[in-house]
């Protein structure tokens, strides 16, 4: 049995702020990067990334496998992922339930999916040709999205659970995306949560969303550029009491600020880590 | 003569040149160091929204009237920044 | 929507999703469920916007001096254009924008800027000196170690960041001057062309100016020729070439990444 350490909080990396963290290496518990921003040869970024992998763990979290697409994954693009991984050793790998490419064509969005049976057993095939690639269990995240398709057959959270036992992946929980999703659906986030298989969840995701208002009408997107909402961090909170503690990623990917404020988020993020942890056993 | 490169043409210019790479460097346009690692050259492969409702989504035909004309009101040449300082000039081209 | 074979229906449905998402008028795919308030279009709207502005914010940090030179509003619309024409065929925005440079040749709203094309040329150098793979460069002092006699059949391997943009354009002084702004220029009078090196030695991307004749030699060496007989190419080709300073500037910039000496000597 290994022991129950304490999850920890660790923050997006963002070249904005690499300089920062080699020199006054923060107490940050991991740091998170894209897949796709190290696929180049070589140059600045392999050169900064090695030395923070050389200080911190990491977590990489692809965005452009496009793992829902009808006619088949990004050409040569799992190849590229694996060279990723071999090389930065990651304690996680995560991608997205969700599509981009189509006819060879990227689309740079995180696209929804319709949630049917056909569906299910297109990306259950795709994660298991990834894990087999990779050699090892990848997560998979819950999507924010804005619309529903026609003659869906299944909620988000029932397809999650069949694409986990099915594939045998692993979840990312993306607490932001299940507010954005719920505010956009008309659903509550809190009912998303209960039916959610927490069992499954490797890793947490916050971020800040933006609110659109126009002609009366809201919509919430995920922007990942401000500050995470209260009902984002009342919501992990509950999420870590009632089912246990993972580690948990605070994101952010436009309008990045300065180092301290992501910081801040990263040590708040943690401190509700902490406060939790009487509710599960825990080894020195 | 002037076609021929000689084996001592060729010697006389190799120590040549490491002589004047030894003192000032060739002629070089940097005149600023990437304070910070090119973040600007950075992969982009974000995982975000933009979020905003800016013009970006918009059709291009909502250009065509203004900003399709801008470039047509002068080159660069005479052309309005601003600059680090804070100052308006105009945009010049010349040599550094 | 007629019930499909499922798997062709999702490829369809992608299908038509993805045109939707690039064209220029708003067209809303068949399949989008329609019971719910906002709009379908306005949610749709959403992904339409993510996907065009995410790409326009990624041309604008990867062409900052076009985007300077053309003002930011003019250069969202005109990578918009771009974009429609010729989307991204990798998931590694890295490797989006290749084809920028030539779209503006035939880009009729900016041919007031004859030398944009070019401009756009060199950044795309940079960027992708920036992602390339690493090799040290190789120090003058080797070369002028090594037996005069053997010089003419050294054969010089170039690094893989260098590249190389000749233009008719000043193209070297107008990066530098919308880019550093460090002191107010006089107005451009003298447009001559220049010859641009791109170079990432170490960490950082360098630009130099190069002196005449200099891509000749670059040229010549990169077709796989020795010293000798690419000096002599680029002496045949340019009046004005001068192999000392040449190789200065070349060394300097750290352009050359392998020396092998040739079997002749």
């Amino acid at each position: 049995m290994t022991v129950d350490r304490l999850p920890r909080a660790g923050a997006g990396l963002k070249p904005e702020h690499q300089r920062h963290i080699l020199e006054a290496r923060p107490d940050v518990g991991w740091f998170e990067v894209h897949a796709e921003n190290y696929m180049g040869a070589g140059g600045p970024p392999h050169h900064s990334l090695e030395r923070i992998r050389a200080l911190y763990p990491l977590s990489v979290h692809g965005v452009g496998l496009s793992i829902g697409s009808a006619d088949g994954m990004a050409p040569g693009h799992l190849a590229r992922l694996k060279t990723v991984v071999d090389r930065y050793q990651p304690f996680t790998v995560s991608e997205h339930l969700a599509w981009s490419t189509h006819d060879g064509i990227f689309l740079n969005d995180l696209l929804p999916l319709p949630y049917t049976e056909a569906t299910l057993s297109l990306v259950a095939r795709h994660v298991d040709e990834v894990q087999t690639t990779l050699g090892r269990r990848i997560l998979i995240e819950n999507p924010s999205t804005y619309l529903r398709f026609d003659g869906e057959e299944m909620p988000e959270t029932d397809f999650l659970r069949a694409l986990a036992r099915r594939s045998g992946c692993g979840l990312l929980l993306d607490i932001n995306n299940v507010v954005v999703s719920a505010a956009n659906h008309g659903f509550d986030p809190r009912a998303y949560l209960a039916s959610f298989p927490h069992e499954h969840v490797g890793e947490i995701h916050l971020a800040g969303h933006a609110v659109l208002e126009k002609d009366g009408e809201t919509l919430l997107v995920d922007t990942h550029d401000r500050t995470i909402s209260l009902e984002v961090w009342r919501l992990f909170r509950e999420v870590i009491a009632r089912h246990g503690r993972r580690p948990t990623l605070i994101e952010w990917d436009v309008e990045v600020p300065a180092w301290q404020d992501v910081e801040g988020e990263v040590r708040q993020a943690q401190s509700l880590l902490q406060s939790a942890r009487g509710l599960d056993a825990r080894a020195a | 003569m002037i076609n021929r490169t000689t084996t001592a043409a060729l010697a006389a210019a190799v120590a040549a040149a490491a002589l004047m790479s030894s003192g000032a460097n060739a002629q070089t346009a940097n005149t600023d160091k990437e304070k910070c690692y090119g973040i600007s050259m950075a992969g982009k492969n974000d995982c975000a929204a933009t979020g905003n409702n800016s013009c970006a989504g918009q059709s291009k035909a909502d250009y065509d009237a203004k900003a399709w004309k801008y470039v047509a009101k002068g080159s660069c040449a005479t052309m309005e920044v601003t600059l680090k300082d804070g100052m308006k000039r105009k945009g010049t081209l010349m040599p550094m | 929507m007629p019930a499909q074979p499922e798997g062709t229906g999702l490829a369809d449905l992608q299908r038509r999703f993805g045109l939707a998402l690039l064209q220029g008028p708003l067209v809303i795919p068949h399949g989008i469920r329609r019971d719910t308030q906002p709009t379908r279009g306005r949610r749709f709207g959403v992904y339409r916007n993510n996907v065009k502005a995410s790409l326009a914010a990624a041309l604008a940090a990867r062409f900052p001096v076009v985007a300077r030179l053309v003002d930011e509003d003019f250069f969202t619309a005109m990578a918009l254009v771009f974009i429609e024409r010729h989307p991204p065929r990798s998931p590694v925005l890295a490797e989006y924008g290749a084809a920028f440079a030539e779209f503006l040749e035939g880009f009729e709203p900016a041919a007031d800027l004859p030398y944009l094309p070019d401009i756009a040329r060199l950044e795309w150098a940079r960027h992708v000196a920036f992602h390339s793979a690493d090799a040290s460069p190789v120090d003058i002092g080797r070369l002028a170690a090594l037996p005069p006699e053997g010089l003419g059949s050294v054969k010089l391997g170039l690094h893989p960041a260098m590249a190389i943009i000749a233009s008719s354009w000043p193209i070297v002084s107008i990066w530098s001057t919308n880019t550093y702004d460090l002191t107010s220029q006089a107005p451009a009078a003298d447009w001559t062309g220049e010859t641009a090196l791109v170079t990432r030695p170490h960490l950082e991307v360098l630009l130099h100016r190069l002196p005449p004749g200099t891509d000749r030699l670059v040229t010549a060496l990169a077709s796989g020729v020795a010293l000798g007989q690419a000096a002599e190419a680029a002496s045949r080709a340019c009046q004005d070439f001068d192999l000392a300073i040449a190789l200065s500037t070349l060394f300097a910039a750290g352009a050359v990444a392998t020396l092998s000496e040739g079997s002749s000597r």
